[in-house]
């Protein structure tokens, strides 16, 4: 449903794009005035899941990036207090080898908890964040179904029965076993039952990928699409109202990319004293294998 | 105030009887027109040679005067591209002259670009008024062969273009809301084809174009920064005429002709674009990208008269244009359909209730609509917005002494307004999406205007309006909260009220002659518009939304103080002046950071604006030789157009997107025979503020945990990266300039058919013009290495084209 409102503005952006028949464009050299760094949270919290949090500076714009030179911005040198009202605890920071974040063994995602989140940099400086596990709203049932017009591709689609509380926010990954190395979110991910408060429906989502993926079923025609013979595991998140600020407006921002038709807007934190998002969520878990039908 | 109005009436009053009183003073009248075609000729200045007083024709050709004393006076009249008119007469009695004046182009194809009583600029008050003659444009160059009179008017020095591609335009620092666009009266609400690259209006049925960009006359109201009058042929009462044109984009008829001789007119005239045409079987694939994926606009304008009395006369005109765009999406099924237009209807009836005193009465219907459908599987959804006018008004045009012209009237509007209305449904689901919703208004205004020449060298013209507009139910006010989050609702009944504003308008401009050939001029005008364009994008779209003034969104106000100096030298051979300016605007609005399409969904528009205001201050600089063979002019315009909002970064004061710095245009056209005129225009503007990203970061989601204990993190490429921008338009495109050459061949006239070709060049040196800069992330996997490169896209480069006319 969301998914396609946000393709109609997407697909108008392109219209205009598309009478562009003339369009061209050449490589062009800006001067950006040169900004003052800002702290970057992510803080999760996963139903049954450590807490974790990577903590990390932005850049200059035009700043050399590699891996070595991302590794820069990361901070490593932060203490990252969590607490879940019973349990207060600093989190540790990760083997190297691993990655740079910190997380706690202690703190468990627990469904109706409120979390808190206190950073205290190298520098003295503090960032805060708070959140709450709302429980899970599962889907009905998530099946597979190939496009109309197409031999093996298709979506997966589900039925959700959204609760008659306004406010429900959702956010959905998948993960195809084997070919995916994590969940991914497709564009337009997260969504809100503004228009669909206590209404039963069908919804589908594409496929999603990794950012500046180079996979090969990621550049063909298979882009976008799952296939027959795919072992699909789907993650639906019940996720807060901030969450869904936060991913829409990033989701939109990484969507237009600058352009006329791009948003200009900063994306909506939670975080005090930085920018970033610190989120609980609670998913529930389908498997799918995509199949013809008989 | 209201006393006041009163008092200026019946000062009016008493000098029409005082008038009656002598009876040494006849009155002359009549219509003015062209001789070949019966057309009306609107602004022409008709005059006394031995005082040089005079008058001009109003919107139907009527003109009237009062003359002194017993001995003969000679009449003249003159019109733009018309050889002068002259009669020499003996004032003993009422006089109805209607006048026919002959076109010099069709003599001697000499191409005036503007033209007018040669010292019009110098000897009237009015200030920043501009008329276009259509004919002569056609002979300047045009994009894609498409003559278009709002890029036209965009050559005008305080007139900018909104950019390449795009048909609005700002005048002295104003939005493209804030032109009052109107055609034949009917206000256009959305004046472009093809987002934006053409305008609706065809150029062969157009009759005249005034331009008011400053001091605008009581008479006109609802808009801050000008109006833009199209009065439409009324058609050829004379004989029957065909002319039509073949382009790269679209086809061209018209067909007029008298229904009675001298009495009846018709003119139809329609244009269509083909593109589409070859977009299907055989010569696209069926099924294919290009066969899926198809647009078209068409408009068709038609107008008729009827003088059924010397006294009386109807005309029925209207105008019907579409732009249609399909899409299917051979991989998704994902397809829809976007129509969108304007449809516009006016009734109007003149009426002389006496040589001095003009009536006309209007009834006008004008609708704008934009809708989008679309489906896919078994998902439906349904997009439209739009506006809607019924709109009658009285204007009267009163001449009692010859010092004195004075206009009255009254206007009312019932507007009803769609903001984004949005239907979805799955099979059976209907989606809760605030169903359709209408907003109503009544809009009105009384106002009187006089144009009073004091003494020959001082004349002044005083106007006042005053404008209403009240905001009724049915309606329902969405109450949010700090995060926008619906918390209430309040609904209104039907017709109840929701909000009222009115207010007064004072207008002011007058001249002071130094010498006949000079003058300094200067004017004040107060406007109030009550109705609103909200856009998401940085270009103007069909999608932008009209929104009514109410209960949150107060009526824009402008002010605008200028003043000019203005003079001709050699014989009236070259004009020049030098126009200042000063404006501001209060209640303007923006959305507000982060605002995303969907937020209109079951939400009042207005929810999602913030408010703050602007002002402008520039000078204009303009030489122009009049005469002569080789003609044209060259406009500079220095501008500055700022903008505050409390909730726009911290109420820093911004640049608009209207803001450009310099703006110049260079038109010229050389007449070198009858068979070849050549034409050439040169436009460079400022680069267009823009708001663009400073600094970045990365994110990478909520990792997959166990995951990360077999595979580590992910490779830092495979991070979100995500922008933070800097201030709002801090950021200036490289500036805009282009040259455009056009010649056009005119055959010579066989029997009764005459044809000629236009051969223009746009942007003759293929400058990459900048439509947008964006960011490109070029990734090598491998390395890891990202590359981030500024990329700006430009959209027209050189593009030749050959225009074929045709009239029989």
């Amino acid at each position: 449903m969301k998914k396609t409102t946000s393709k109609i503005y997407v697909c108008l952006s392109f219209l205009a794009v598309i009478v562009l028949f003339y369009s061209c464009e050449k490589d062009i050299t800006v001067n950006l005035p040169t900004q003052e760094q800002k702290y970057v949270v992510e803080g999760y919290i996963e139903n049954g899941m450590p807490a974790y949090v990577l903590l990390s500076k932005t850049a200059d714009y035009f700043a050399p990036v590699d891996s070595a030179s991302l590794m820069k911005y990361m901070v490593k040198d932060a203490t990252v207090i969590i607490s879940d009202g019973t349990i207060t605890d600093t989190l540790l920071m990760a083997s190297p080898d691993i990655g740079y974040f910190y997380y706690s063994p202690n703190i468990i995602g627990q469904t109706g908890k409120d979390y808190s989140l206190k950073i205290i940099t190298a520098e003295n400086k503090i960032i805060t964040a708070e959140t709450h596990m709302l429980p899970a709203i599962p889907l009905d049932s998530v099946w597979f179904k190939i496009q109309e017009g197409k031999d093996s591709l298709g979506f997966v689609w589900a039925h959700l029965n959204d609760p008659d509380t306004l406010g429900n926010c959702y956010r959905w990954f998948a993960k195809r076993l084997g070919k995916d190395k994590s969940f991914i979110p497709p564009p337009g991910s997260v969504f809100d039952d503004r228009f669909i408060n206590g209404k039963g429906f069908n919804f589908a989502f594409n496929r999603g990928q990794v950012p500046n993926s180079t996979a090969k079923d990621d550049n063909n025609d298979e882009a976008g699409f799952f296939k027959t013979g795919d072992t699909i595991e789907v993650k639906f998140c019940t996720i807060t109202q901030e969450s869904y600020k936060f991913w829409r407006q990033a989701e939109s921002q990484s969507a237009g990319s600058g352009g006329p038709f791009g948003s200009t807007a900063e994306i909506p934190t939670n975080i005090t004293g930085g920018i970033g998002i610190f989120e609980a969520f609670n998913p529930t878990f389908y498997t799918v294998i995509a199949k013809k039908p008989n | 105030m209201y006393r006041k109005t009163i008092a200026v009436i019946f000062q009016l009053l008493s000098l029409t009887l005082y008038a009656q009183e002598k009876s040494t003073r006849h009155t002359l009248s009549g219509f003015v027109k062209d001789a070949s075609s019966g057309e009306a000729l609107i602004g022409a200045n008709v005059y006394l040679k031995e005082t040089m007083k005079g008058v001009q024709t109003n919107t139907y050709g009527y003109y009237s005067f009062t003359v002194e004393g017993s001995d003969s006076v000679t009449l003249m009249a003159s019109y733009m591209g018309y050889v002068d008119y002259t009669k020499r007469l003996l004032p003993d009695k009422d006089y109805r002259i209607n006048i026919g004046m002959q076109n010099k182009f069709i003599e001697t194809r000499e191409v005036v670009i503007t033209g007018k009583k040669e010292d019009q600029n110098v000897s009237q008050p009015q200030m920043g008024k501009v008329q276009l003659d259509i004919e002569q444009l056609k002979s300047l160059p045009a994009f894609m062969g498409e003559v278009d009179v709002l890029k036209s008017i965009q050559l005008l020095p305080g007139v900018q273009s909104a950019g390449e591609g795009n048909t609005g335009f700002y005048v002295r620092g104003g939005g493209p809301d804030q032109n009052l666009i109107l055609l034949d009266e009917a206000v256009v609400y959305n004046a472009s084809h093809l987002f934006g690259f053409f305008s609706v209006f065809n150029s062969d049925a157009i009759n005249n174009i005034t331009l008011i960009k400053g001091g605008m006359p009581a008479n006109y109201g609802g808009r801050l920064a000008s109006v833009l009058d199209i009065s439409l042929k009324e058609g050829n009462n004379k004989e029957f005429k065909a002319e039509g044109g073949l382009g790269p984009i679209a086809s061209r008829l018209t067909l007029q002709g008298p229904i009675q001789k001298d009495k009846s007119s018709f003119i139809i005239s329609g244009r269509r674009t083909f593109i589409d045409l070859f977009q299907r079987p055989p010569f696209v694939k069926k099924g294919s990208n290009a066969a899926n994926n198809t647009y078209f606009f068409y408009d068709l304008n038609t107008k008729i008269n009827y003088q059924i009395s010397e006294r009386d006369r109807i005309f029925l005109s209207g105008y019907f244009g579409r732009d249609v765009f399909n899409f299917k999406s051979a991989d998704t099924g994902f397809r829809f359909r976007i129509p969108w237009g304007n449809a516009t209807t006016s009734l109007r009836w003149n009426h002389l209730f006496s040589d001095k005193l003009f009536v006309n009465t209007s009834l006008i219907y004008s609708d704008y609509k934009f809708s989008f459908g679309a489906n896919q599987e078994s998902m439906q959804l349904k997009i439209f917005s739009g506006v809607r006018d019924y709109n009658v008004k009285t204007d009267f045009t009163w001449f009692p002494i010859i010092t004195h012209n004075v206009k009255f009237g009254v206007n009312y509007i019932y507007h009803r307004f769609t903001p984004t209305s949005v239907e979805a449904k799955q099979d059976s689901t209907q989606f809760d999406l605030g169903g359709v919703n209408h907003l109503y208004a009544h809009e009105g205004a009384v106002y009187i205007n006089d144009e009073w020449t004091v003494s020959d060298k001082f004349s002044v013209s005083p106007g006042l309006r005053y404008s209403m507009f009240d905001f009724v139910g049915p309606f329902t006010r969405y109450i949010k909260n700090g995060d926008f989050e619906t918390v209430d609702s309040v609904k209104y009944g039907t017709n109840k009220k929701v909000a009222f504003y009115h207010g007064l308008e004072p207008r002011i401009s007058a001249k002071y002659s130094i010498t006949r050939n000079a003058s300094f001029k200067a004017s004040f005008t107060q406007n109030y518009q009550y109705v609103h364009l909200a856009s998401f994008t940085s270009v103007t779209l069909p999608t932008d939304v009209w929104v009514p003034s109410n209960d949150r969104v107060k009526p824009q106000d402008g002010k605008m103080y200028a003043a000019g100096y203005f003079q001709n030298f050699k014989d009236n051979m070259f004009e020049t002046s030098v126009e200042v300016y000063y404006k501001t605007m209060k209640n303007q609005i923006e959305y507000r950071d982060g605002a995303q399409p969907d937020d209109d969904v079951k939400n009042n528009t207005d929810n999602n604006f913030v408010f703050g205001k602007g002002w402008s201050y520039g000078a204009e600089f303009f030489i122009k030789k009049a005469k002569g063979k080789l003609n044209g002019w060259i406009g500079y315009t220095l501008a500055y157009t700022n903008r505050k909002f409390p909730d726009i970064k911290d109420g820093k004061t911004f640049p608009a997107k209207y803001d450009r710095r310099h703006d110049i245009s260079v038109v010229i056209a050389y007449n070198m025979n009858k068979k070849w005129t050549f034409g050439l225009t040169w436009v460079y503007a400022t680069g267009n503020a823009t708001t663009l990203p400073v600094s970045r970061y990365f994110m990478f989601g909520p990792l997959d945990l166990q995951g990360i204990v077999y595979n580590g993190l992910p490779n830092m490429t495979s991070g979100q990266i995500y922008d933070i921008y800097g201030d709002r338009n801090s950021f200036r495109m490289a500036p805009y300039h282009r040259l455009d050459i056009s010649a056009t061949y005119n055959r010579p006239k066989r029997k009764r058919f005459e044809s000629s070709w236009n051969f223009s060049v746009y942007n003759v040196y293929n400058r990459m013009n900048p439509y947008f800069i964006y960011f490109n992330n070029e990734v090598d996997q491998k390395t890891g290495t990202y590359k981030i490169q500024a990329k700006q896209v430009s959209l027209f480069p050189v593009i030749p084209s050959i225009t074929y006319n045709f009239k029989f």
